[in-house]
C-alpha cells in the first residue's frame, strides 16, 4: 500500500513530463533520485544525535557558514589569479593587440 | 498461527490499558500481518454483520476494530476508494479517544494518518468518466480531491494536538504538532496544491504556546523545515528558503541519503548565489547532484560562459521540472563576473580597463555582441555590486576601485536580490 503510493506514477504525469522526445532521457543524463516522481521519505528512526548528522563536520560552527567560517563542505574563497591557462593567454593576446589597454592609457 | 478477531480485540485492549503507543500503531496498520488473518476470517464483512462485536470492548475501540476489519478487507480486494472511506471513519473514531488522552497515543496517530494519506493516494477513479474527457486528467483530479480530503482530516489532528491543555508537558499531545504539519505539507505537495498548505502554517504561527521546534524529534524538525523551505523557495523568498534548507540539511540523518540529496538539490543553487560553492568532499557524496551541478560550478570558478550556457541548455528540461531553471539562469551572472574578473587579472589588476577588453572577453567566449552591449553588461555588474567602479562613457573606459574591485561573492550584502 504505502509502497505502491511511493512508486506508482500516474500516466498523465509521465505524459506531461515528456512533451518533446528530442530532449528525452537519452540526451539527459541520469539524475538518480530526482528522476522519480517521488517525495521526501519517512525517516527510519524518529530521533538521532549530532554525531549522525553533518553538524558533526562543523566543529561547533553554526550551520550556514562556509570554509572561512569553519564549514569545509562549502568554499567561499575560490577566486583564483591563475593566468597561465589558454583562455587567459588568448585574453592577454587581445590586450597587446589593442596595444593601449590598461593603465598605459593614462600616460 | 493466525490471529483471530477475538484475540485481536484482546491485544487492542491490552495496548490501550498499557498505554503502549507503538503496539497500538502496529495493531491499527492495514499492512501488519494480522490484517491478512482477519481478511480470511471474515469473507464478506459489513458494518452490520460486524455490529455483533459492538460493546465487546471499551468504546471507541470496538468500533475502531470493526472499521479495521473493513479497511483490510477493501485493501485486500484492491478497492482503494472504499478502503480510504472506511479508514477515514477509523481515524475519526480514533480522534474521539485521542482528544481525551495524553500523548502516549501519538505513534498510533502518526501511523493511521500516514496510512490515510497513502490510501487516498492509491484511489484511482474509473467510474463516471465521459468518453470525451481525458481519463488520465480525470483520474488525477480525483486523486487530488482524495488527497485534499486526507489533508483536511490530518489538519484536524493538528487542532487536536494543539488543544492539549491538561497533560504534563512530557506527555503532551503537542509533541505531535510538527509531525502532523509536516504530513499536511507533504500531502498538498504531492498533488501540487501547494497554496492550500498555507493556512495550517498560519495557524501554527498563531499558537505561541508550543515547545520550540528544536525540542522536537529530529525527524519532525527536518521534514517540517524541508517543506517550509520549499514553500519559501517557490514564493521566491530565497533568503528564508536557504536558512530553512540549511537547517534541514544539517539536522538530517546522514544515512537518509535521498532526503539529503533532495534538500541539497535546492540548497546548492541558493548557496551558489551566496558565493558558497559545494566542496569536492560534499559533491563526492552525491554523484547525481555532481552530474547536474559540476559543470555550472566549474564554469563559475573559471568565468567560462560558454560552458555555463552549454550546461544550461543540456539540463534545461530537468531544471524546469525541478523549478530551478530561473535560479541557474540567475547564477549566470556569477559566471560573467568571473569572466570580467579574469580580464582584470590579465590586465594586472589595473584600475583602468577599456570597454573593448570586456567586449573582447565576451567574443572569445563565443558571445558576439556589439560593444554597447558589453558596456551595458559592465554597467549592470557594477550596479549589482559584482564590480566596484564606474564607466567613463566618452573615453569608453572602465575605471575600477583601487581596492576590492571584485568583492568576494560571499560578501555581497543581498545575494538574492534581483
Amino acid at each position: 500500500m504505502s509502497s505502491e503510493a511511493s512508486t506508482s506514477k500516474p500516466a498523465a504525469d509521465t505524459l506531461a513530463q515528456n512533451p518533446e522526445p528530442s530532449k528525452d532521457d537519452e540526451s539527459q543524463p541520469h539524475l538518480g533520485v530526482l528522476e522519480e516522481d517521488d517525495e521526501f521519505e519517512e525517516f527510519a528512526v524518529a530521533d538521532w544525535d549530532d554525531s549522525q548528522t553533518d553538524l558533526a563536520h562543523l566543529g561547533g560552527a553554526a550551520p550556514g557558514a562556509a570554509k572561512s567560517g569553519g564549514d569545509k563542505l562549502w568554499e567561499d574563497n575560490w577566486d583564483d589569479d591563475d593566468v597561465e591557462d589558454d583562455f587567459s593567454v588568448q585574453l592577454r593576446g587581445e590586450l597587446t593587440k589593442t596595444g593601449k589597454g590598461g593603465d598605459s592609457m593614462q600616460q | 498461527m493466525p490471529l483471530t478477531f477475538s484475540e485481536y480485540l484482546v491485544q487492542l485492549t491490552e495496548s490501550v490499558t498499557n498505554e503502549d503507543g507503538p503496539t497500538l500503531a502496529y495493531l491499527l496498520r492495514p499492512t501488519s500481518p494480522h490484517g491478512k488473518d482477519l481478511v480470511k476470517e471474515f469473507r464478506n464483512p459489513t458494518r452490520k454483520s460486524l455490529s455483533y462485536y459492538e460493546g465487546g470492548i471499551e468504546s471507541p475501540w470496538d468500533e475502531i476494530a470493526i472499521q479495521y476489519v473493513l479497511v483490510v478487507h477493501h485493501v485486500a480486494k484492491k478497492r482503494a476508494g472504499e478502503a480510504f472511506k472506511e479508514h477515514t471513519q477509523l481515524v475519526s473514531l480514533f480522534f474521539r479517544f485521542f482528544t481525551s488522552n495524553s500523548g502516549w497515543t501519538l505513534p498510533a496517530l502518526f501511523a493511521i494518518l500516514r496510512d490515510l494519506r497513502d490510501l487516498a493516494f492509491d484511489v484511482k477513479y474509473t467510474v463516471h468518466v465521459p468518453p470525451s474527457c481525458d481519463a488520465d486528467l480525470q483520474a488525477n483530479n480525483n486523486k487530488s480531491e482524495n488527497m485534499e480530503e486526507a489533508a483536511r482530516i490530518i489538519s484536524k489532528a493538528f487542532g487536536n494536538c494543539v488543544t492539549d491543555r491538561s497533560s504534563p508537558l512530557a506527555e503532551s499531545r503537542k509533541w505531535g504538532i510538527y509531525y502532523v504539519v509536516g504530513l499536511v505539507l507533504k500531502t498538498y505537495f504531492r498533488v501540487k496544491r501547494i497554496s492550500l498548505a498555507k493556512p495550517i502554517l498560519r495557524a501554527l504561527r498563531a499558537n505561541t504556546d508550543i515547545p520550540p521546534l528544536s525540542a522536537y524529534p529530529r525527524s519532525h524538525q527536518v521534514t517540517y523545515r524541508y517543506y517550509v523551505g520549499m514553500l519559501h523557495f517557490l514564493d521566491e523568498d530565497y533568503a528564508q528558503a536557504e536558512q530553512e534548507l540549511t537547517l534541514a540539511f544539517y539536522n538530517c540523518h546522514i544515512e537518509a541519503h535521498s532526503n539529503q540529496e533532495r534538500i541539497l538539490t535546492y540548497l546548492i543553487p541558493l548557496r551558489m548565489l551566496r558565493g558558497h560553492l559545494p566542496s569536492r568532499e560534499l559533491m563526492g557524496r552525491f554523484p547525481a547532484l555532481d552530474d547536474l551541478y559540476a559543470p555550472f560550478i566549474r564554469a563559475i570558478r573559471r568565468g567560462d560562459i560558454k560552458t555555463y550556457d552549454e550546461a544550461l541548455d543540456k539540463w534545461e528540461r530537468r531544471l524546469v521540472e525541478l523549478n530551478l531553471y530561473l535560479n541557474l539562469e540567475k547564477a549566470r551572472e556569477l559566471c560573467i563576473r568571473g569572466l570580467f574578473r579574469r580580464v582584470w587579472v590579465v590586465s594586472q589588476k589595473g584600475s583602468r580597463i577599456p570597454v573593448s577588453m570586456f567586449h573582447s572577453s565576451l567574443r572569445l567566449s563565443g558571445i558576439e555582441v556589439p560593444q554597447e552591449e558589453a558596456e551595458c553588461l559592465v554597467a549592470n555588474m557594477i550596479y549589482k555590486g559584482f564590480m566596484r567602479g564606474y564607466i567613463s562613457h566618452e573615453k569608453q573606459m572602465v575605471v575600477l576601485a583601487k581596492t576590492d574591485a571584485f568583492p568576494r561573492l560571499a560578501d555581497r550584502p543581498s545575494p538574492f536580490a534581483l
